[in-house]
């Protein structure tokens, strides 16, 4: 709509339409990735997942939140079968479908789930080894061994993880040498070396001073343009800041899941709003 | 370190600072068209209150959705609060700016009751008020701010004395009853628009120092001698 | 002068006193400790060093220990006056003494000396033999004994699922390291000796001492093995590797050193006993020496002759006198040097190793 008052002693500015608020990537609507579809969980015979159904869209982020013990660290390492390695879990309904393949189906191998589904853990764990080989650790197990290529993916690695200046110079000591925050980084960059789909964080910055989880969550915002990225948090904060979507759990079941804005503006569940105002127990 | 959501807030303040301009530029058109009789330019200025309403929405949508997600603390608070409260200032603003538009268009067949020159020293000084009031938010100057809310009682005063005028005139010649009433309550929205632009000089005052300087009887006393 | 007393002046109570009373107690164990093994090793040291070093005069001269005790087998030694001089000789260079004696009395037409001696069995020559069979017992033994219980330890601790197989496997484990020494020489006895039918040989003596010092092995690499961090094998299998390529890369190289250390412990004992290898390995005494065999495969079916084993012959078999104590004490002291040594080289690996996979 345009204005100008031709009489006025003061040119007058030409007038935009009001402007956009909304951000333009995580309000367009993403294909569903993940399909989770009445899964009930069990280790041993006790029940940790009821009858959850969840759809994770593809390329964006996807918050875990619930107070502990609610079975969303467990949902977790359901996606990348890692609950198998604990005796006695079983998945005893339902299936978790990763591009429509269900990943606990028959002809599913989980060596090769997990390098397409990679995990970044609460507890940074840095092999004591240098940085160059933690990060071309999954390449050496697949057998790749040009040097060339392994130098290609550390750096780019290193490069997506935002670690590269800092450690380009001692890409040969140990891994262990670096703060708690550049060995998260450090993690990350090695999940990612792989070339996964979907990246899969427990709680990454729990062990973090503020300065090192703010340069994870500003990694997390880059990295959602190439992987997905679900993150389980005990923050709230966090959830608010990083996800595009959050899913709230209690007691092994799924309460609400929804875009975070609302999860924080206007939950429909009463729980969810205790929840998330602090107000739970 | 920036963040990636920084641009969000950056978004906001130039939001607040586009309402402003348009605000301002509604207030002086409405004036120029109480004094110059053109129909056609208040007619403009009614159409374009729209666009301070949507202005408004949009700030008070971004200020909660900053506010739910981000949690901010400190200035970025204080960015938000203020912004959303000198928002309803400004929408404020365009609706008085409209109504005296629409009083234009009423004037505008009829013969001026006596010279503008009250009314449009008025709106100069309000629209001044107005103009600094959006400079300290962007060069977060309080001192500039303190002098703004005391030149409230500039405008406060000229209102006083074109009541009185303008009751005189209605007392001695009954038929410029609706033109004088007219005049009053234009002459109300302008004492009005002062009052705003006080506001959102306290508000900045809030925003750069932190310190809340409304109904300060003080700050008001000491502008009396001017 | 008193200090002036406050909350948290120092009291002469009941528990300070006891207190200090204790920690005496503490220090006096460990001192009888110390003192018992000071006393034993300096006994061995000090009358064995002379044996090795030939005598204390020739410790001031290179290369201090004589060729003799070490690098010869054992002889008898025979003690006789010849000429009114009282001699000590081993049995060859009595045997050449001899011969040349008479060959020179002879030649000097005088008549034949005579030559009566006192003859005592293995007093005289060296333990070499037996040094090289203790060696080989344990680099073999040691060498089973990892393999197996490497292995093992891997399966238990990393593939098998907890059930009550697995904890009677345990069990039975543990109750391995209480069996006595001299039935695991009864079991070698009966299975390699007898059943197998590898006859009283190296293999016999490898496979029962492995056998023996097994339950130490496997206990102490789980341990090792357990004590490497979760997280190195999560994040392995997080990144798609199998269960194998996570412990061959990222569990084993960093449970080295632990293993390494229960090693040392398995080597003492595998040297040091003689029950086990009493009837698989050891032979009282043997001419030849383990390498010279008729073909390739003669090596591992061949008995020994071994350190413990030989201290045991030395101190019982043989009567008792100033002759044989010399070769007692000698042999016991070169044994603790050897285990020493083997125990000393273990050490520096596991330190080499430490350095390498240090986390």
């Amino acid at each position: 709509m345009e204005n100008s008052s031709p009489t006025s002693a003061a040119p007058s500015r030409t007038l935009a339409t009001p402007p956009r608020v909304a951000r333009k990537d995580d309000t367009v609507p993403s294909p569903t990735l993940i399909d989770v579809k009445g899964l009930d969980f069990y280790y041993g015979a006790k029940q940790a997942l009821f009858d959850i159904n969840i759809a994770i869209p593809d390329r964006r982020v996807t918050a875990f939140i619930g107070p502990s013990g609610c079975g969303k660290s467990t949902l977790l390492r359901c996606l990348n079968r890692m609950n198998d390695l604990i005796d006695g879990t079983a998945v005893k309904r339902g299936e978790i479908k990763i591009r429509d393949i269900d990943i606990y189906g028959p002809a599913v191998d989980p060596i090769e789930l997990r390098k397409r589904v990679g995990m970044v853990f609460q507890k940074s764990n840095p092999f004591p080894k240098s940085i160059y080989e933690n990060i071309i650790y999954g390449l050496r197990i697949q057998g790749v061994k040009s040097k060339t290529k392994l130098d290609e993916v550390v750096e780019k690695s290193l490069r997506g993880a935002a670690l590269w200046d800092e450690v380009k110079d001692r890409l040969h000591e140990s891994g262990l040498g670096l703060s708690g925050g550049q060995q998260q980084r450090l993690c990350i960059a090695r999940t990612i070396a792989v070339e996964p789909e979907v990246i899969l964080m427990d709680e990454p910055c729990s062990a973090l001073d503020p300065i090192a989880t703010a340069k994870v969550e500003e990694l997390i915002h880059e990295l959602k343009k190439q992987f997905t990225i679900i993150i389980v948090t005990h923050s709230m904060q966090q959830a608010a800041r990083c996800s595009d979507r959050t899913a709230f759990f209690y007691m092994g079941k799924l309460i609400e899941f929804d875009e975070t804005h609302n999860i924080f503006m206007n939950p429909k569940n009463a729980q969810t709003e205790a929840y998330v105002s602090g107000r739970f127990g | 370190m920036k963040r990636y959501f920084d641009s969000e807030l950056e978004t906001f303040r130039s939001d607040l600072l586009r309402m402003g301009e348009v605000a301002v530029r509604q207030v002086r058109d409405a004036l120029q068209a109480l004094v110059t009789g053109d129909v056609k330019l208040a007619e403009r200025v009614i159409a374009a209150d729209d666009e301070l309403d949507d202005l408004e929405k949009a700030i008070d949508t971004e200020a909660i959705r900053y506010m739910n997600l981000r949690a901010p603390v400190a200035t970025e608070l204080r960015l938000v609060i203020v912004g959303m409260k000198a928002s309803h200032d400004l929408e404020r603003v365009g609706d008085e700016a409209t109504n005296i538009a629409k009083r234009a268009i009423r004037l505008a067949g009829e013969p001026p009751l006596k010279p503008y020159v009250d009314i449009p020293r008025m709106a100069t000084i309000s629209i001044e008020m107005l103009r600094a009031a959006l400079d300290c938010f962007i060069h977060a100057d309080s001192a500039k701010a303190i002098e703004v809310v005391k030149r409230d009682l500039e405008v406060d005063a000229i209102n006083r004395q074109l009541y009185r005028e303008l009751s005189s005139y209605m007392v001695e010649q009954p038929g410029t009853i609706t033109r004088a009433l007219e005049l009053m309550f234009i002459s109300k929205g302008l004492e009005r628009i002062a009052d705003h632009a006080t506001n959102i000089a306290e508000e900045t005052v809030f925003l750069s120092d932190a310190q809340d300087i409304r109904h300060e009887q003080s700050l008001k006393k000491s502008g009396l001698t001017s | 002068m008193t200090a002036p007393s406050h909350f948290y002046t120092s009291r002469n109570s009941f528990q300070r006193r006891t207190e200090g009373t204790i920690v005496w107690a503490f220090r006096l164990a460990t001192y009888v400790i110390l003192l018992c093994g000071v006393f034993v090793i300096g006994n061995i040291c000090l009358k064995g060093l002379p044996t090795v070093t030939g005598s204390f005069r020739s410790l001031k001269q290179f290369p201090y220990v004589t060729n003799t005790f070490l690098f010869e087998a054992p002889e008898s030694l025979y003690i006789f006056k010849h000429e009114g001089v009282k001699r000590e000789m081993g049995d060859t260079e009595y045997r050449a003494f001899r011969e040349a004696e008479t060959a020179r009395a002879t030649a000097e037409g005088r008549p034949v000396p005579e030559f009566k001696a006192q003859s005592y069995v293995y007093a005289a020559g060296g333990i070499w033999p037996c040094i090289v069979g203790t060696v080989l017992l344990v680099v073999g033994a040691m060498t089973i004994a990892l393999l197996l219980g490497v292995a093992s330890a891997i399966f238990l601790s990393e593939y098998a699922r907890d059930s009550a197989f697995v904890r009677f496997i345990r069990l039975a484990i543990l109750n391995l390291a209480g069996v006595p020494s001299i039935v695991f020489g009864l079991f070698g006895f009966a299975m390699f000796v007898l059943y197998f039918d590898w006859n009283v040989s190296l293999m016999s003596g490898w496979f029962t001492l492995a056998f023996m010092v097994l339950p130490v092995v496997i206990t102490a690499s789980e341990e090792a093995l357990k004590a490497v961090p979760k997280g190195f094998r999560e994040g392995s299998l997080a990144l798609g590797a199998t269960k194998w390529q996570t412990i061959r890369k990222n569990v084993l190289p960093y449970a080295l050193p632990g293993i390494l250390t229960s090693s040392i412990l398995g080597i003492a004992r595998v040297a040091g006993e003689t029950a086990p290898i009493m009837f698989t390995a050891a032979y009282v005494v043997r001419d030849k020496l383990p390498w010279e065999v008729a073909k390739f495969g003669d090596f591992f079916f061949q008995g020994v002759m071994a350190l413990p084993y030989h201290i045991y012959v030395v101190s019982s078999k043989i009567p008792q006198n100033a002759y044989t104590q010399r070769v007692q004490y000698g042999t016991a002291f070169v044994f603790l040097g050897l285990v020493a040594l083997i125990a000393g080289s273990s050490i520096l690996l596991r330190n080499k190793l430490r350095g390498r996979y240090q986390w």
